[in-house]
């Protein structure tokens, strides 16, 4: 790395937050999907906004490429290092600035993880609704990056839809704020924080935040039915859909995915599929709710149903469900995951045509889905320490993307492109389109510094590797969703 | 007559500046002085799968034929568009104007899911996705929200629907003070009932909170007693009503004559403040506090009024130059959208 650009960076950080040494640097080689790794130039952990604004200011100068991250819980290698670049950690922006209750909003720093937001709000009767499934350890700034979602997307949308209001430091320094605390967000004027969230650190550097918070709910109703068969499931889908109840989660486990949450206790019946059903709401409304969905499932051919009667029973049924993915790690060396969409109604299709492909490859693939919108997450299993293997999943995990556009959908429903998926764009994207979205991206970052070699097709491929799973994986505090 | 994204990618070529139009309800947004690219011929749906939740439509069409068409099927739109009965669909998102329906699930921006455009080159593309759930690329779907056809021309829609309820009852509670309304909607956001819709009407002596429940003809009754005991206890109203008819009640623009109206974002902190400078202008809060919308005679008088407050309205009806009131919304980002997507300055 440029002594000059060290030199300079040396006035903002005292030594102990400026990592340059190798062995401080270790930690930071890959996010949540480590088949990719690659060693920054070095580390910076600022304390507060002045700190990160002058970083990104001396950056443009030096036109040295940064990555801003997180938790590091991305699973498309978002916040992978780029080659002697920087890497802005932001951990430690992790204030709670404000919740006002009443006007039922928080203020935060990008470094605030997930789940404190929802504690916070909790005395209060509200929460921050995303819930992807790292998020007791995924913050806030990395959703915003990648428009996290979570379990609940259908009925509240992704964290785009949760965000009132920001203040960024653009790639080239300068400083502008979008939003504000109306509930109505931006409002008049072009939506700016839509744009600007699920940018993937394109465009800059979100430093402070103003989210939306919703009531917690007075009841929920939990409901887990066992099928012998995964098509069934899927027709259970469409009558609860086609029913006029709209739940706040619709999700589906296969086989082996059941199997693999046996290993962590789920408890679950012995079936080919597993229906969870979730309504939430004023009790009396969900109670009327839940006679009419208990009865779409029984009459679906459901040959168990168990419905959670308190909270520790609800928390068991999505045990299994939440930690299917960690799981799988102990049926199988390694996975890949992928998060393709595909129009509902053709989940059933697009079922069968992953196990026809996992055939004609020879892998095992356990299938766990958002099944109330259309996202898929194959886990792809495969051993790592057999030459070749990780390039056949990857082969896999390929056509499993080109096979969701070909059916209408989307290539990520909400891991993000990353530098996994970004090969996989123009499948979904015209030549035009892409076009245009880098020269936005030129426009907003004229040096294309800001989290380069991501989302766009590129000729640099980083390190490819794979050796299991994440050490905050295999401890269970992280999953794939 | 438009009819295609041919004929609006030719009129983009041959103009030096034009101007966006729909089917003309807001008519303050067309007082510019450059040629109108009228969208109205721009009609009709082009798929909806109601299994999906996905409804794709041209941005010339009829609000109202859309609502038809959701409504055949037990679905609706939940960022509940104003002016149904004159607006096009295009419209609607382009000015991101919500009616009061929208404290339910949110606005616009959080059911567009996708657009085909042509921006301001002529070049004709899509951006966002077709599916519920979509996380690839830049999303300027969202971004075209609220954007007044300045940046791109939406040629064509996808929206994210729900399906709407069986039944709805609503509630008037009735306060001394402006202040007692509002701090009645502050105490209903931590609690357990879940609004369809929640607004504020200021009146000559006190103020009126509007409140309306949506669910299960079965199960409004108890819902209804449920909430109007909450509502008396936690926040002393004068007077409680449970209003029979109520559908009339949520047209939130009824009764705002004058010869200017505004729409104003604002958060409910600053609610007091403004409406004491309001004073005699006819006004109604929707979104428990967060949005307003004000009838009065002098637009200028307005943007003086919400500038002075820190505040951005947009002029639907009223004869002034810009339809933009109070702060300017200039902003780096959007500028340099504008600069990709229309580099030379042709859609005003």
């Amino acid at each position: 790395m440029n002594r000059r650009f060290l030199g300079a960076l040396s006035k903002i950080y005292p030594g102990e937050r400026l990592l340059t040494r190798d062995v401080e640097l270790l930690p930071y080689e890959s996010d949540a999907l480590t088949a990719f790794q690659t060693k920054p130039g070095a580390v910076v952990l600022p304390e507060n906004a002045d700190e990160v604004i002058a970083t990104v200011r001396l950056c443009h100068e030096h036109s040295v490429p940064f990555v801003a991250r997180g938790s590091g819980t991305s699973l498309s290698g978002g916040s992978l290092p780029i080659a002697d670049g920087l890497t802005i950690a932001l951990n430690r922006l992790n204030r709670i600035k404000r919740i006002d209750p009443q006007q039922r909003i928080a203020v935060v720093e990008p470094g605030v993880v997930n789940l404190h937001i929802s504690q916070a709000a909790q005395p209060f009767g509200l929460y921050y609704a995303p819930d992807p499934s790292s998020q007791s350890i995924c913050t806030i700034g990395g959703n915003i990056a990648f428009n996290s979602g979570g379990a609940h997307c259908l009925k509240y949308g992704m964290t785009s839809n949760h965000v009132l209001g920001m203040k960024v430091a653009l790639a080239d320094g300068s400083l502008t704020e979008f939003g504000g605390e109306s509930l109505d967000g931006c409002g008049i004027g072009p939506d700016l924080v839509g744009l600007f969230v699920g940018s993937e650190g394109l465009f800059g550097i979100a430093l402070e935040m103003t989210l939306r918070l919703l009531p917690i709910p007075e009841l929920y109703r939990t409901v887990l039915a066992a099928f012998d068969y995964l098509g069934r499931a899927g027709d259970a889908v469409s009558r609860v859909v086609a029913s006029g109840l709209l739940p706040g989660a619709i999700e589906i486990m296969d086989r082996l995915a059941i199997r693999a949450a046996e290993t962590v206790g789920a408890n679950y019946p012995d079936a080919e599929a597993l229906l969870i059903v979730e309504l939430e709401g004023e009790a009396l409304q969900v109670e009327a709710e839940f006679t009419q969905l208990r009865e779409l499932i029984e009459d679906s051919g459901a040959f168990e149903i168990r419905t959670a009667q308190n909270e520790d029973e609800r928390a068991r049924i999505w045990k299994g469900r939440k930690s299917a993915f960690s799981a799988v790690g102990r049926l199988s060396p390694d996975y890949i995951v992928q998060d393709g969409v595909v129009p509902r109604s053709r989940l059933g299709e697009a079922l069968s045509q992953i196990n026809a492909l996992k055939r004609s490859y020879g892998l095992e693939v356990a299938n766990v889905f958002h099944a109330g919108d259309g996202n898929l997450h194959p886990l792809i299993l495969f051993d790592g320490r057999e030459a070749g293997a990780l390039r056949k999943a990857e082969a896999l995990a390929g056509e499993i993307l080109a096979m969701c556009v070909e059916l209408g959908g989307s290539i990520t429903g909400e891991h993000g492109v990353g530098v996994e998926k970004r090969d996989y764009m123009p499948a979904m994207f015209s030549e035009a389109e892409l076009d245009i979205m880098l020269a936005l991206r030129q426009a907003i970052d004229p040096r294309e510094i800001a989290n380069r070699g991501k989302m766009f097709p590129s000729g640099e491929a980083p390190a490819l590797k794979m050796q299991g799973m994440h050490p905050l994986e295999r401890q269970g505090l992280i999953s794939r969703e | 007559m438009i009819a295609n994204e041919k004929d609006i990618q030719a009129f983009v070529k041959a103009h030096a500046r034009l101007h966006v139009r729909g089917r003309g309800s807001k008519p303050a947004l067309h007082q510019v002085d450059a040629p109108a690219l009228d969208l109205s011929g721009l009609r009709g749906i082009v798929d909806y799968q109601p299994q999906e939740f996905t409804l794709t439509v041209r941005a010339g069409t009829a609000l109202r034929e859309v609502m038809a068409a959701l409504a055949e099927q037990g679905q609706y739109l939940p960022f509940d568009p104003l002016l149904a009965d004159s607006a096009s669909i295009g419209g609607a998102v382009a000015s991101n104007l919500s009616g009061s329906r929208r404290h339910r699930y949110g606005g616009a921006r959080d059911f567009v899911l996708g657009a085909s455009v042509v921006d301001g080159t002529g070049q004709a593309y899509t951006v966002g996705g077709k599916v519920v759930k979509n996380a690839a690329g830049f999303d300027l779907a969202k971004f075209l929200v609220g954007s007044l056809g300045r940046y791109a021309i939406m040629t064509e829609l996808t929206f994210k629907v729900f399906p709407d309820v069986p039944q709805f009852r609503s509630l008037r509670f009735r306060y001394e003070a402006l202040a007692a309304a509002l701090e009645a909607s502050y105490a209903l956001n931590g609690s357990r009932f879940e609004l369809d819709a929640l607004d504020i009407v200021p009146g000559a002596v006190g103020a009126e909170l509007l409140a309306r429940l949506g669910g299960f003809r079965e199960t409004l009754p108890a819902r209804v007693e449920g909430f109007s005991q909450f509502v008396s206890k936690a926040t002393a109203p004068q007077q409680v009503e449970v209003i029979q008819d109520e559908s009339s009640l949520w047209d939130c623009l009824a009764g705002l004559n004058g010869p200017c109206l505004a729409k104003v974002t604002l958060a409910p902190r600053q609610l007091l403040a403004l409406d004491a400078a309001l004073d005699g202008a006819n006004r109604r809060y929707t979104l428990a506090g967060n949005s307003g919308f004000v009838a009065c005679e002098d637009a200028g008088w307005l943007d003086d009024v919400l500038a002075r407050h820190g505040l951005r309205g947009l002029l639907l009806r009223g004869d002034v130059p810009c339809p933009l009131l109070g702060l300017p919304l200039e902003n780096v980002l959007a500028a340099r959208v504008k600069a990709t997507l229309d580099p030379l300055g042709k859609l005003v």
